[in-house]
């Protein structure tokens, strides 16, 4: 009774070890991926932003203010141009100057003004550094406060409560130090591996009906149904696998944060590779050929992490996009594996992803399953 | 010059013959651009849904409450109002900042002692974590500064002199550049030709696999036609498809997703010019040494996201190894998409670009110098051996 089944998934393995160019696609491509992001956020935090400062004062008291702003946390101080036009052509030509976009930078009017300048280019380091420097002018705008009221002749304990009167405690929850790490590698590396194993299930049903062996398979009686459920399986279980090296590299190697545990991720993990699955079997189903099948395949799935909302929010894109955007197995797949990762939401929450993502599957293999039926063995194929 | 325009006239039956080509080629760059498009047209993350955890529920935390709802930064979820359940909010995304006063709040406030309110945000998602931390900062330290000058004023100073005190270095933050914290502005023209880049591969790189798989690449080969010219004609049509995209999705950026695009037309045309060049001749040369259409299809696929991430236009350059830096130097996207960002955000004129603009020209020329003068003797790919899928032949019905 089963034996059918297990040749079927035997002869599957077969064929996907021999297609040269997917073989080595699903056995590097994750892992290398994996390995280049963390290679390239292995820094975790955008701190060392490099700063200019002006001092047009030249004072003791502006000497301070330097001294301040050297020791804020994040700043790196790598130039004193002269003049307020030198630090301009060092912003604008920054790159050449000291590599990279020049940070921040600071020209300094003691007494009068401090202008603060933030090279907006680059948003990684807008936003950090915009955050960065509120807090340090929120203190040194409150020390210069206290010693002018102190040199009018106010007492130190007063000058002191007039600006501290409140205290800002800030915290970061489930990332307490910002790190870009934890943000982005892991989805990043699950960007490429849901790639990979799209371009391998678009060639599910067409790497079958697309051969002259077609003709052979369907006068030999096996059922299109045990054909595929068996082919099906031995993917899926070829998709876990991969993944799971890409997993324990970045829990157990590079120390990311699983808040959810094992069990919560790998059964996500395990309803998406069926739902992806069975999306590109839908692919596969609707192609006249192989390139056609990976290509609509990649169409979807190249924008789907944009789509999905793991970077830039989906509650900022415009309110009749979200929807549409939560129709995608990705959309579900990444913003559950950002909640699982950080947060460990509890079962009742990745219960509704599961269901989705469930529902999608029986969807779209019903839906292939219906093309498939429909087709009739080609001419060309028949040989006639 | 007749056969080049014979070759390119050829390529372009093709490309309209087959319907997918001709979407590839003239239609999915728009579609893409229209959907990154649409992802990024608010540009700015507003209405951030924050949980306030008012505990003393006096006059005077009913102030701090009041600081926040007045900024269109935040949106205050009323729901969330007990520490639990800011938890449980933050947990499964209803607010992704949370504000709590402390009970003794207005008692400590009157007796001037130390108030603490704590503050928190979501570091799940860094663009979140980030703007929410910079937003907060905006209110408390207008709060702060309305709290300092109610407490001088107290003391018995005048409004004049209240400001003499508070002003005595005051900080004026300006961002350059980009002064909306535009996320439009800052990723839309990198995807832009990151779209160029793959879809223009995508066309090209099909170009020889397909003759290849028809059978006709030995016509060319065969033919008393020198290499340069048959690169010239096949490429010719991808190129000028190639600029009417970049053009056309430059227009879209700037009129419908509101990206700032500024600086030299002439500089951008020919940033473009180069770059296209560079994908036309790439795409010939992978066409030409990869066996068929299906292993093109894959591997220009999967180049997408490590190029963009290498590229350092979102995480800087500064920040990453030294051998990655290096090796993303290498890619031609990396300068293309740092020289368009120089002139369209910067307004950097040619001194600035002279680098990018120097070594694109090299990409372009050595690219196209390989493509030109391929070796019409190779012989074809040899089958080896009995393969299933993606080989010389692939399935098709």
């Amino acid at each position: 009774m089963f034996s059918q089944y297990w040749a079927i998934m035997r002869r599957e393995i077969r064929y996907m070890w021999r297609d040269k160019s997917m073989r080595t696609i699903l056995l590097f491509v994750p892992l290398l991926g994996l390995f280049l992001f963390a290679g390239v956020y292995g820094s975790q935090q955008l701190d060392h932003i490099t700063t200019a400062i002006v001092d047009l004062d030249k004072s003791s008291a502006s000497r301070q203010l330097i001294d301040g702003l050297e020791n804020a946390q994040h700043l790196q101080v790598v130039a004193y141009p002269d003049t307020y036009d030198r630090l301009e052509e060092l912003i604008e030509k920054g790159r050449v100057v000291i590599p990279e976009h020049y940070g921040r930078d600071m020209a300094l009017h003691y007494q009068a003004r401090v202008a603060v300048f933030i090279d907006g280019t680059n948003m990684a380091y807008a936003t950090n550094a915009a955050g960065a420097v509120l807090a340090v002018t929120r203190t040194l705008g409150a020390e210069a406060g206290v010693k002018t009221l102190i040199a009018r002749g106010i007492t130190p304990g007063q000058a002191q409560e007039a600006y501290r009167s409140i205290e800002f405690r800030e915290e970061a929850w489930f990332n307490p130090t910002l790190n870009y790490a934890y943000f982005l590698l892991l989805a990043f590396a699950l960007n490429m591996w849901q790639q990979c194993c799209t371009l391998a299930s678009c060639m599910n049903i067409i790497g079958e009906n697309g051969l002259r062996s077609w003709l052979q398979i369907k006068a030999s009686g096996i059922s299109t149904f045990k054909l595929f459920f068996a082919k099906s399986l031995v993917q899926i279980g070829v998709f876990m696998l991969i993944v799971l090296p890409v997993y324990l590299i970045a829990f157990a190697v590079l120390k990311l944060p699983l808040a959810s545990g094992w069990p919560a991720l790998l059964l996500l993990t395990l309803v998406f590779t069926l739902s992806l699955h069975s999306l590109g079997t839908l692919m596969s189903s609707i192609s006249r050929n192989a390139v056609n099948a990976s290509r609509y395949g990649m169409i979807v799935a190249l924008p789907s992490f944009v789509i999905s909302g793991y970077t830039w929010p989906l509650e900022a894109m415009p309110q009749w996009f979200q929807p549409l955007a939560w129709l995608l197995p990705q959309t579900w797949f990444f913003q559950g594996i950002n909640y699982l990762t950080f947060k460990n939401p509890g079962w009742e929450f990745t219960g509704h992803y599961l269901l989705a993502l469930g529902l999608m599957t029986v969807i779209c293999y019903s839906a292939a399953a219906l093309f498939t039926r429909g087709v009739k063995v080609p001419r060309r194929l028949r040989g006639d | 010059m007749k056969q080049i325009l014979n070759i390119a006239h050829y390529e372009f039956v093709h490309i309209f013959k087959d319907r997918i080509l001709l979407m590839i080629v003239f239609i999915v760059p728009l579609l893409y651009a229209a959907l990154f498009g649409i992802i990024y047209v608010s540009a700015i993350l507003q209405q951030v849904p924050l949980g306030i955890v008012d505990l003393d529920r006096s006059a005077a935390s009913r102030a701090v409450v009041q600081a926040f709802e007045n900024t269109p930064n935040f949106k205050v979820i009323p729901q969330v109002d007990t520490y639990a359940g800011l938890e449980q909010a933050m947990k499964n995304g209803t607010v992704r900042a949370g504000v709590v006063i402390p009970e003794d709040y207005a008692q400590k406030q009157s007796q001037h002692r130390l108030n603490e309110i704590l503050t928190v945000y979501d570091g799940s998602n860094l663009i979140y974590g980030l703007n929410t931390r910079k937003y907060f900062q905006q209110v408390l330290n207008t709060f702060s500064a309305g709290q300092t000058a109610a407490y001088l004023a107290g003391m018995g100073m005048t409004g004049q002199e209240i400001a003499n005190v508070m002003d005595t270095v005051s900080f004026r933050l300006q961002v350059l550049y980009n002064p909306t914290f535009s996320y439009a502005t800052f990723i839309f023209l990198g995807l832009v030709i990151m779209i160029l880049h793959q879809i223009g591969l995508m066309g090209v790189g099909l170009t020889v696999t397909r003759e290849k798989e028809n059978n006709s690449w030995i016509q060319f080969m065969s033919a008393a036609v020198p290499a340069w010219k048959i690169f010239a004609g096949k490429a010719l049509p991808y190129l000028i498809a190639g600029i009417f995209n970049y053009s056309l999705l430059l227009w879209v950026a700037a009129f419908f997703v509101n990206v700032k695009i500024e600086g030299a037309v002439a500089l951008l045309l020919l940033l473009g010019l180069l770059f296209e060049v560079i994908i036309v001749s790439l795409g010939f040369l992978i066409s030409l040494y990869v066996p068929n259409s299906l292993q093109v299809t894959r591997y220009i696929m999967l180049l997408s996201v490590p190029l963009f991430i290498l590229s350092g236009y979102t995480w800087p350059g500064t920040h990453m190894p030294a051998v990655l830096n290096g090796l993303a130097r290498l890619m031609p996207y990396t300068w293309m998409a740092e020289g368009s960002r120089l002139v369209t955000v910067k307004s950097c004129g040619p001194a600035e670009l002279g680098v990018t603009l120097l070594v694109l020209t090299v990409f372009a020329a050595v690219s196209a110098y390989l493509a030109a003068t391929f070796s019409k003797n190779r012989k074809p790919t040899a089958q080896t051996g009995l393969a299933v899928n993606g080989t010389v032949s692939y399935p098709r019905k």
